[in-house]
């Protein structure tokens, strides 16, 4: 289904040595080489260069966006989970119910949610747990709508008073005929949710709401990077290069998802 | 078109105040109050300070107090910036976050309408092709990647543009603004050509064609404005992802605008500050969505009875 | 000399040959009907000439001297702009919906280079082509108006700058059979008056009977037959043409030999759907009022009736898939029970059949599995083996191969998907089918096909069949009695003979004229 394409092979290849790398290096990403600290890429064995408290960038590039990644698919699909639920159900039911449940989803989409994400991330707390939660709540949104604009349009298809003629029970034909047929959609909107994830995760590690220490994501490499930028460049280029790149490979092949699909 | 605006405004007003009461509530319930911080106080002015904000009341009857001071005007004093009321730090900041929006989505319309257009009526050529693949770049590229990249390059390399702060003359306004502006002007280019490709294949622009007219004339005549609706449907979402943009360019470009201060708010737990700065934001978010959906009317009369 | 002349015409799109040596004349004040299956090429041929499709055209196309073969692109636009009108299939999205209707029609007016023309001129125009009310019309934007009305305006504007030629796309395909009648007797009388010449497109040869002064027949990208109508459509000499005329119900053709109906199988008492207005508008929406029918055993009952008179409502209502809000349906003398309440048994007793074949089959099954589905529900301890064999034992009823079984619904014709949702819908041996607009969507050959089939179905196994249709003459030809309904109410019912030869109600006349 997926023809071999670079953005693709790129994304892949990103997660590939983001996984492999802990096992060929001999560094961790917290661990202080003291004898090399400032070292400059290419220079020893450091393939990047060192930080400025000596721990090694490509090491640390690797767990970034590792963790980066595993936030960014978890909120996807708890994104996923929670807008297939409730734009299913409000498309399928329809009438009244339809039009409230709708009518919170568009008075949440209204509320300057980055905002309420940062209060509930002061207001309890650092954990991992509520950047996962905390950032899948604000994404399903578009997937309840995309998804209940779909089943409504399905509702009406004839194949659907079909199957209902047939005696098919509700249950059946929800799962049978319409998840099948929205199944491409939202595929395509998981795709494409991925990026929007990075961007918000990366962004509350970048204010020094998300992630946090010990741990490193993605965008607090791209933090450490801007504050330490007139010493050492490499800092900031490395991660914010390889965060920009994943975000662009990731929405081309989830737009090319969507086009497919819609 | 009343009827459409005095219903937005009806469902406004209580999405507000959910909001208001919500982020209240929020803040009320977290541990730790603003003085459990680095100063410890005696009890006797702990207790002062707790009463003269009223941190002693019961939560119900604080939240009514807030609300009431709210609808005059008044924020409240802020906890951390002891000398300061939350309204005033609010008029220092808005302006800076203001025109910093303002100029970006100016900014964003410009490049992306007209690269949208140019590459829409160029479909399927390399100069399509190119212009949408940096549109599709233009929109991964998050504020807090350019704008320390900006700010590297053009800052601190090439020294042309100031770094932070303000300074004198508009020179401090050309990173921030293009740092903020690139990704929406990447998602409006997608946009406006993607609206555009639909728009063409429709019945009423061969029917124009057959009419004998240039191409230019159906382009502008009969094409742009249905093409236009995604953009102006886009407009609300921008806007929100242009506040929240902002606060990171404050911050990076070490600007006093409103974001800064939610943030340091947010970090210190000052409440007045924090509930100020969301509902100033939620109401120019429903503000702006309002605008949007008139835009949306005028472009296509189909959507004026709501 | 001829005031279109197009000799020896090909078309390609992207290097593929679509249309091969086509020749068709159209005189001045005359029409010539290009008659042809979706698919045939004659829509590429009447717009392809003059840039409109992706096409390009190759050959001898002569419009009042100006050979438009050889013409430049800015040629062919002034051809177009100022010797050319053009009516397109789809009013609902022909017009530009951000401009209103005087500001579209003003446009138009001045296409040749005419001087902006009053408000007095542009109301003229509109009362021409029959538009009420044209003062308020000219400043209201186009959703507005009906698929009608809006029609009007299309031909409005397409005389506006007084073209010599006409041509027009399946005018009226997307128009029910009262306006049909309307709008080509519209075309006939601006013809006469101006001294147009009118190029028209269908697939519908009853629609053009009558109209046309010279017919050309397409299939597959070629004329078939081509001559003065009248000579063509009595002495036909290709046996395409034979055919296409044999399957357009006419009403004059000889009456069908149909089965003997036996007891009353379903009856209703005053049945009627009212719905609530959507969104936050107050009031109700009556789609039907006070219906009573009955249908007999191995009887076809048709209902008739342009769009909104409520007939696909109480097909769906009587199926099971639609809401019923008054009234009640009997079956063999017993109440049957509203939508959601009918048991398994009692709905594989009725089994609807729509007039969207493919939109009627899940695309994500194949078709083994949709045409067993009814049975999967009503014996679900089988084996894959044997529901297999079920399908397959379907599909032969149906006049489709084995082969069928493992097929995708993309990949079959319209006329293919319509068996399989036949197949279907009797698999469980119902007693009723409902089939709403089943041969509508169907090219004429195709349909008539289908119409054969249900015939053969009816007197194999006694079904009986509520044939919902706008097409009197096509209900003709397969039932034996007819309900006439206009706006949620049945004004007329008897015997399909009582009715055409002698109709009461205007609703009727104006059904019966239409064809």
């Amino acid at each position: 289904m997926l023809k071999p394409r670079f953005p693709l092979v790129v994304v892949l290849a990103i997660i590939l040595l983001a996984l492999v790398l802990p096992f060929l290096l001999p560094w961790t990403y917290d661990q202080i080489d003291w004898d090399a600290v400032r070292a400059p890429a290419f220079s020893g064995a450091h393939i990047f260069g060192t930080d400025e408290i000596g721990r090694d960038r490509l090491a640390r590039l690797a767990a970034g966006t590792r963790i980066t990644l595993m936030v960014a698919i978890a909120a996807a699909l708890v994104s996923l989970v929670v807008g297939i639920a409730w734009g299913a159900t409000a498309g399928w039911i329809g009438g009244r119910v339809d039009e409230a449940m709708m009518r919170i989803v568009d008075g949440l989409y209204a509320l300057p949610f980055m905002f309420i994400v940062i209060l509930l991330m002061v207001v309890f707390g650092r954990s991992i747990l509520l950047v996962f939660v905390g950032i899948g709540l604000v994404e399903w949104l578009t997937m309840a709508r995309v998804v209940r604009g779909q089943v409504m349009a399905l509702k009406q298809r004839p194949f659907i008073l079909a199957a209902e003629a047939a005696g098919t029970p509700s249950r059946i034909i929800m799962l049978r005929h319409i998840l099948p047929n929205i199944a491409g959609v939202a595929l395509a909107y998981l795709m494409l949710t991925v990026p929007q994830v990075v961007m918000v995760e990366s962004f509350l590690s970048f204010l020094g709401l998300g992630v946090q220490e010990p741990l490193t994501s993605l965008g607090i490499l791209v933090k450490e990077g801007a504050d330490d930028m007139d010493m050492s460049p490499l800092g900031l280029v490395l991660p914010g290069g390889l965060l920009v790149m994943l975000l662009v490979c990731l929405t081309i092949e989830g737009e090319r998802l969507r086009d497919r699909f819609s | 078109m009343l009827a459409l605006i005095t219903r937005r405004l009806m469902t406004a007003i209580p999405t507000l105040l959910v909001i208001i009461l919500g982020s209240f509530f929020l803040m009320r319930l977290a541990p730790g109050g603003p003085f459990d911080g680095e100063r410890p106080l005696d009890p006797e002015a702990r207790a002062a300070l707790q009463k003269a904000y009223g941190l002693d009341q019961p939560l119900w009857e604080q939240a009514w107090l807030y609300l009431s001071r709210l609808v005059q005007g008044d924020f409240g004093p802020s906890l951390v910036y002891r000398d300061f009321t939350v309204s005033e730090l609010i008029a220092q900041g808005l302006p800076i976050s203001l025109t910093l929006g303002g100029l970006a989505i100016a900014l964003a319309l410009m490049i992306g309408v007209t690269a949208g257009l140019f590459a829409a009526v160029r479909a399927g050529k390399t100069a399509d092709q190119t212009i949408m693949m940096a549109a599709t770049v233009a929109t991964a590229l998050p504020t807090f990647v350019t704008g320390p990249a900006l700010a590297l390059f053009f800052g601190l390399w090439l020294g042309l543009l100031p770094v932070s702060g303000t300074g004198e003359g508009l020179s401090w306004l050309v990173m921030p603004v293009v740092a903020l502006a690139l990704p929406v002007s990447g998602a409006i280019a997608k946009l406006t050509r993607a609206g555009l490709a639909t728009v063409l294949k429709q019945d009423h622009i061969r029917t124009a064609r057959a009419r004998g007219l240039s191409e230019t004339k159906i382009l502008f005549k009969h094409g742009l404005r249905p093409a236009l609706v995604p953009v102006a449907s886009y407009l609300g979402p921008a806007a929100a992802g242009l506040l929240t943009g902002a606060v990171v360019v404050e911050t990076v470009f070490g600007l006093p605008g409103l974001g800064r201060y939610f943030v340091q708010g947010a970090l210190n737990r000052d409440y007045p500050l924090v509930l100020g700065v969301v509902t100033l934001y939620a109401a120019l978010i429903i503000l702006f969505n309002l605008f949007a959906d008139l835009l949306y009317g005028w472009l296509d009369p189909r959507m004026r009875e709501g | 000399m001829s005031l279109y002349e197009i000799r020896s015409m090909a078309v390609s799109i992207a290097g593929q040959r679509l249309v091969e040596d086509v020749s068709l004349t159209v005189e001045a004040g005359q029409c010539t009907a290009l008659i042809g299956a979706s698919g045939s090429g004659k829509s590429l041929t009447c717009l392809t000439p003059f840039g409109l499709t992706r096409g390009v055209a190759m050959g001898s196309m002569v419009l009042d001297g100006i050979d438009l073969g050889s013409a430049d692109a800015a040629r062919i636009r002034e051809a177009r702009c100022c010797f050319t009108g053009f009516i397109f299939q789809q009013p609902l999205t022909a017009l530009t919906p951000h401009l209103t209707v005087g500001a579209q029609l003003q446009e138009a007016t001045m296409q040749a280079g005419a001087a902006r023309p009053s408000v007095r001129e542009l109301v003229r125009q509109l009362e021409r082509v029959g538009l009420s009310r044209a003062d308020e019309r000219l400043d209201q934007f186009p959703h507005r108006l009906s698929g009608g009305e809006r029609q009007r305006v299309m031909i409005a504007a397409a005389i506006a700058h007084n073209p010599k030629l006409l041509v027009a796309d399946e005018p009226t395909s997307a128009l029910d059979a009262s306006l049909r009648a309307e709008i080509m007797g519209l075309l006939y009388q601006l013809r006469i008056e101006q001294g147009l010449g009118l190029l028209l497109v269908s697939h519908d040869l009853a629609s053009v009977e009558g109209h046309a002064d010279q017919l050309v027949v397409m299939d597959r990208g070629r004329v078939v037959e081509r001559g003065p109508a009248s000579k063509v459509l009595s002495d036909a000499r290709e046996d395409y043409t034979r055919r296409l005329i044999a399957a357009t119900p006419r009403l004059q053709e000889p009456a069908p030999k149909l089965s003997r109906p036996g007891e009353i199988l379903l009856e209703t008492r005053g049945l009627g759907v009212t719905f609530d207005r959507p969104g936050w508008r107050r009031g109700k929406i009556q789609a039907l009022a006070d219906a009573s029918l009955i249908i007999r055993q191995r009887e076809s009952l048709a209902i008739v009736g342009g769009s909104g008179s409520g007939k696909s409502t109480i097909g769906r209502g009587i199926a099971g898939i639609g809401p019923v809000t008054e009234g009640e349906i009997l079956w063999r003398g017993s109440m049957l029970p509203e939508r959601r309440k009918r048991s398994l048994d009692m709905r594989r007793l009725i089994q609807p059949v729509f007039q969207d074949p493919v939109a009627s089959l899940d695309p994500q099954w194949r078709v083994q599995d949709i045409v067993v589905e009814p049975l999967r529900n009503l014996r679900p301890g089988l084996t894959t083996a044997e529901y297999q064999e079920m399908a397959r034992v379907a599909l032969t009823n149906v006049d489709l191969a084995e082969e069928f079984l493992a097929r995708w619904p993309t990949s079959l014709s319209g006329g293919q998907a319509q068996r399989v949702a036949i197949a279907r819908a009797i698999i469980a041996s119902p007693q009723l089918l409902v089939l709403d607009e089943a041969t509508s969507a169907l090219d004429p050959l195709v349909g008539a096909g289908i119409l054969e089939l249900l015939l053969r179905l009816q007197s194999e196994n006694g079904i009986s069949l509520l044939f919902i249709t706008h097409n009197i003459a096509a209900a003709r030809r397969l039932c034996h009695r007819i309900a006439v309904m206009e706006d949620g109410r049945i004004v007329e019912t008897g015997t399909m003979r009582e009715v055409i030869d002698h109709p009461a109600h205007p609703a009727t006349q104006k059904l019966i004229s239409a064809s």
